[in-house]
């Protein structure tokens, strides 16, 4: 077993559970289960999360306790730090368990792994040898695309989960993502926290609409206006494009801004975007046209949103559930939905269109 | 009208439309317990329609107000999703009371003015779901009068719905008489009638363990079946004062009649062409009208036991016969236990039965379906006379404890070549962390989504009952009537039972 006393992140490692060689993981994994007849292991899928960043040690186990008690999976924990030198990779097993039924105990398999300076063919052989087989793969790649997303390794990916609220380049994260699900002949699944953040948003959107008098009004909008708070300016673009679209509007390139042309006539939409120093990943979205106007809007820390919308005389005062924020509560969300969907990625080019206006090529 | 362009592709699930829904017998258990909780926990999700409006509807004389902190403080008590102050300011804003005999037309015109005044503020005519929670003999003045005070129709292109509570009917008759009273108000493709158990998760999974897996479907027949079960046992008696309806009804029609039938038809039917609400219902049908059917005491006599629970007692708890207990006439001929032998007459099953029991007061509460599938022709091992005896079993059990179990037989370790029964097991609750929602909710969104799927239809109920008249008869209106049976409360079941299984060298599986 390696000694790593001089590690300065030793202290996170302690978390982890038990260190157990690399190549007696499954050996110390059964002997775990047996050591207690009381628990029952269940799992339905491969969750793994991936970083480059010691610094989300801590941060990711506690968020591996939160998913597992409401999805049954294997979790596979990965930090892979780049550095020079020999390749050299430890081991950790743990045993995450919550009671059920108020008698058994049913848990979950977590293996954490440390892999320094190996590169992409560690992280794969690492991966690949640790799945619990027949169960789809997903993967939480936090931050950056790095080298060591690689094909061999994308291409064995069902859902891939990211976030683009973390990345510091989002014209060339998104240039990954779309060269992937190419790759993968649109198989890839992929799904963005940032689009997640306004899930339950576009559900009081169409909620809302489903009132005729309302829907009547759609033709009319002119005006798109989303006030977000520092950082989540891709969900908030997402959010934007998404609207647009589905009033039948196309970013116009010669237009300055965001402004969507309708393919079926009418006045063009704009799309602007208000960020706010801090509170709530999304705080409002107004849509205003000639003679109407809706608002979703949530207040700090309520789990709902209001939604006000009026034509004319016509007076529409509803709530909804609001988005779920914490990192569990977004995955978690993204896990209870089977089947995934495809709607993220084809809003990925236009996505692209507007991010790059910012100016980031 | 204009599609809502954000609706699409938002959503997997049915959307509900706008609307308001009128509740007849408001201020009943019903209300309190289920379906104000549903709607509320609809909310939560984010799944009720905009402008959404509850009115209830009974004979007490309260106001809004105090109709709103009662159902309030119903669902504190009931709902899945506990209760936020905020949300239910929202949604209470949509709840009203109106003040009616359910035999008054004048109650019916001002309900009509009411509705039109909502409409008005709305901005648009709304469609209506019309909620009989009240007792069945109701629902002739009810359908009557909703007629003749213009409400049975949606205005400006709207809908009219109206969703019906079990029982639906006592018979065959008076079923009959009752659709023809409510589809003389609502169309047949408007009338919902209720059956929890579709709504059940599990339930709603035989669909989908059958069809989507190849494994199953094509052993699904009397080749490889041998025999299939049906429990729905109960741990309870008459308690809460429940003895006065159920010694007016009795296991057969409570429960076989309905529930049982719906899970019977589930297992048995054919694949549906698509799923649209008439193609499953359709196959569903097919499997009621294939029932061969038991016509004389004598034929009853073979494949159908009653029974009574006497004293005994259910985890450790020393209870009464069911003649003693409360509202139930000491005298009582109703069986609280039923077990049939079924044929169907088709030819996936010809030859392969499906044993049904339900019963009261057993040692515990399950609703499970057993699939037994037929032994190899040949076993080459040397085994025991007890696993000689075992075969492949798919268990789906309905409630409590959902899941799916499949008992195989394994070489036991050693140096011997002796063979073991495993049982692969799968909750759905440890490994679908998230709670399902109540079988309520589901109902009332396709309720108002326009989706009959999950609803009886009216074929379906009317052939369960010719089905079931005919064991009535034979129990109830024959000069040789079969035995009432008795089993000690806590206890599988009467001897009888046992032995209609092992007449056919069968046995009821351990629960
Ligand atoms: N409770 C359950 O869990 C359950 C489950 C499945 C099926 N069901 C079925 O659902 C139906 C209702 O059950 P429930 O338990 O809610 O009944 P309940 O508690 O007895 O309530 C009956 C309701 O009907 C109203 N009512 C009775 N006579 C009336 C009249 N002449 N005019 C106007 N209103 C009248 C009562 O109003 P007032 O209070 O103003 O008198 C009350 O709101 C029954 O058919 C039952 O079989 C019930």
């Amino acid at each position: 077993m390696p000694t790593a006393a001089a590690d300065p992140a030793e202290e996170a490692f302690a978390q982890l559970g038990m260190e157990v060689p690399l190549a007696q993981v499954d050996k110390e994994l059964k002997k775990l289960w047996e050591a207690d007849n009381a628990k029952t292991r269940a799992s339905l899928i491969n969750f793994a999360i991936y970083s480059e960043e010691v610094a989300n040690l801590g941060r990711n186990n506690a968020l591996l306790d939160g998913i597992t008690a409401q999805h049954a999976c294997r979790a596979l924990m990965i930090l892979s730090r780049p550095t020079d030198g020999e390749p050299r990779a430890r081991a950790w097993i743990n045993a995450l368990c919550r009671p059920y039924h108020g008698q058994q105990t049913v848990c979950c398999e977590q293996l954490s792994f440390l892999l320094d300076g190996g590169g992409a063919a560690q992280v794969q052989n690492i991966v690949f040898a640790h799945l619990d087989s027949d169960l789809p793969l997903v993967v939480w790649w936090q931050g950056t695309l790095t080298r060591n997303f690689e094909e061999r390794l994308s291409s064995r990916i069902a859902t891939l989960i990211v976030d683009s609220a973390t990345w510091a380049n989002p014209c060339a994260e998104i240039d990954v993502l779309i060269d992937a699900r190419e790759r993968s002949g649109g198989k890839l699944d992929i799904r963005d926290l940032s689009w997640t953040r306004s899930h339950f948003v576009r559900l009081a959107l169409a909620a809302c609409f489903q009132d005729p008098i309302a829907c009547a009004s759609l033709p009319r909008i002119e005006e798109i206006a989303i006030r977000h708070a520092k950082g989540h300016r891709v969900a908030a673009l997402l959010l934007g494009a998404w609207v647009a679209q589905r009033l039948g509007g196309q970013l116009d390139d010669r237009l300055p801004g965001f402004q969507f042309q309708r393919a079926a006539g009418g006045p063009n939409i704009s799309v602007t975007l208000e960020e706010v120093p801090s509170g709530n990943a999304l705080q409002s979205l107004s849509l205003k046209g000639k003679d109407m106007s809706a608002v979703i809007s949530r207040d700090a820390d309520s789990p709902y949103v209001h939604v006000c919308g009026s034509c004319g005389d016509h007076r529409q005062d509803e709530i909804f559930p609001a988005d779920v924020e914490t990192e569990t509560e977004l995955i978690s969300e993204q896990l209870s939905r089977a089947g995934g969907t495809t709607l993220y990625s084809t809003m990925l080019p236009a996505l692209r269109k507007m991010v790059g206006r910012a100016g980031c090529d | 009208m204009m599609e809502n362009p954000f609706q699409e592709t938002l959503f997997q699930r049915n959307r509900a439309e706008p609307c308001t829904v009128v509740i007849f017998g408001a201020t009943g258990d019903l209300t309190h317990r289920k379906l104000i909780p549903a709607f509320y926990n609809i909310a939560a999700c984010g799944d009720l329609p905009p402008q959404f409006k509850v009115v209830g509807f009974a004979r007490r004389d309260k106001s809004d107000e105090v109709f709103r902190a009662e159902l309030e403080a119903a669902n504190r008590k009931h709902s899945r999703q506990g209760h936020n102050d905020e949300l239910w300011a929202t949604f209470a804003q949509g709840i009203h009371y109106h003040r009616s005999e359910f035999q008054d037309l004048e109650g019916y015109k001002s309900l009509k003015v009411q509705l039109d005044k909502y409409d008005q503020e709305r901005g648009t005519a709304a469609n209506r779901l019309f909620y009989l929670a009240s007792a069945p003999e109701f629902f002739e003045p009810i359908m009557q009068l909703l007629r003749e005070a213009g409400l049975n129709e949606g205005a400006d292109g709207k809908w009219a719905r109206v969703v019906c509570e079990k029982p639906f009917g006592k018979d065959f008759a008076s079923a009959r008489k009752l659709n023809d009273t409510v589809n003389a108000t609502f169309d047949e493709a408007d009338t919902y009638r209720i059956d929890h158990y579709l709504g059940k998760e599990t339930a709603q999974n035989i669909m989908v363990l059958r069809f989507a897996n190849a494994l199953f479907e094509p052993n699904w027949n009397n080749r490889y079946i041998d025999h299939v079960q049906i429990t729905c046992a109960e741990n309870l008696g008459m308690e809460g004062g429940r003895g006065g309806y159920y010694d007016t009804a009795g296991a057969l029609r409570d429960m076989v009649q309905n529930h049982l039938f719906q899970l019977l038809s589930l297992v048995a039917m054919e694949p549906p062409t698509d799923l649209s609400a008439d193609s499953v219902r359709d196959e569903k049908v097919k499997v009621i009208r294939a029932l061969r059917p038991l016509v004389g005491p004598e034929a009853v006599t073979q494949n159908v036991v009653r029974a009574q629970y006497c004293a005994g007692s259910v985890d450790g708890v020393q209870r009464v016969g069911y003649r003693e207990e409360d509202r139930v006439n000491p005298e009582s001929k109703t069986e609280c236990y039923v077990a049939l032998r079924l044929m169907i007459d088709t030819w996936r099953w010809q030859g392969v039965p499906f044993y049904i029991r339900v019963g009261k007061q057993l040692p515990k509460k399950a609703t499970e379906i057993s699939v037994h599938f037929k032994k190899p022709p040949q076993v080459p091992f040397a085994t025991s006379k007890m696993l000689l005896n075992s075969e492949n079993t798919l268990v789906i059990r309905i409630q409590p404890d959902e899941g799916i179990a499949l008992r195989i037989l394994c070489k036991q370790p050693g140096q011997a070549l002796s063979v073991q029964q495993v049982k692969m097991d799968f909750h759905y609750s440890s490994s679908f962390g998230n709670a399902s929602p109540e079988a309520y909710e589901r109902l009332l969104l396709d309720a108002m989504a326009g989706d009959a799927t999950l609803f009886a239809r009216r074929d379906e109920v009317e052939n369960a009952w010719k089905f079931i008249d005919e064991i009535q008869k034979a129990w109830h209106k024959s000069d040789n009537p079969p035995p009432m049976c008795e089993y000690p409360a806590g206890s599988w079941g009467p001897v009888e039972a046992d032995n209609l299984l092992r007449a056919d060298g069968r046995e009821w599986r351990l629960l």
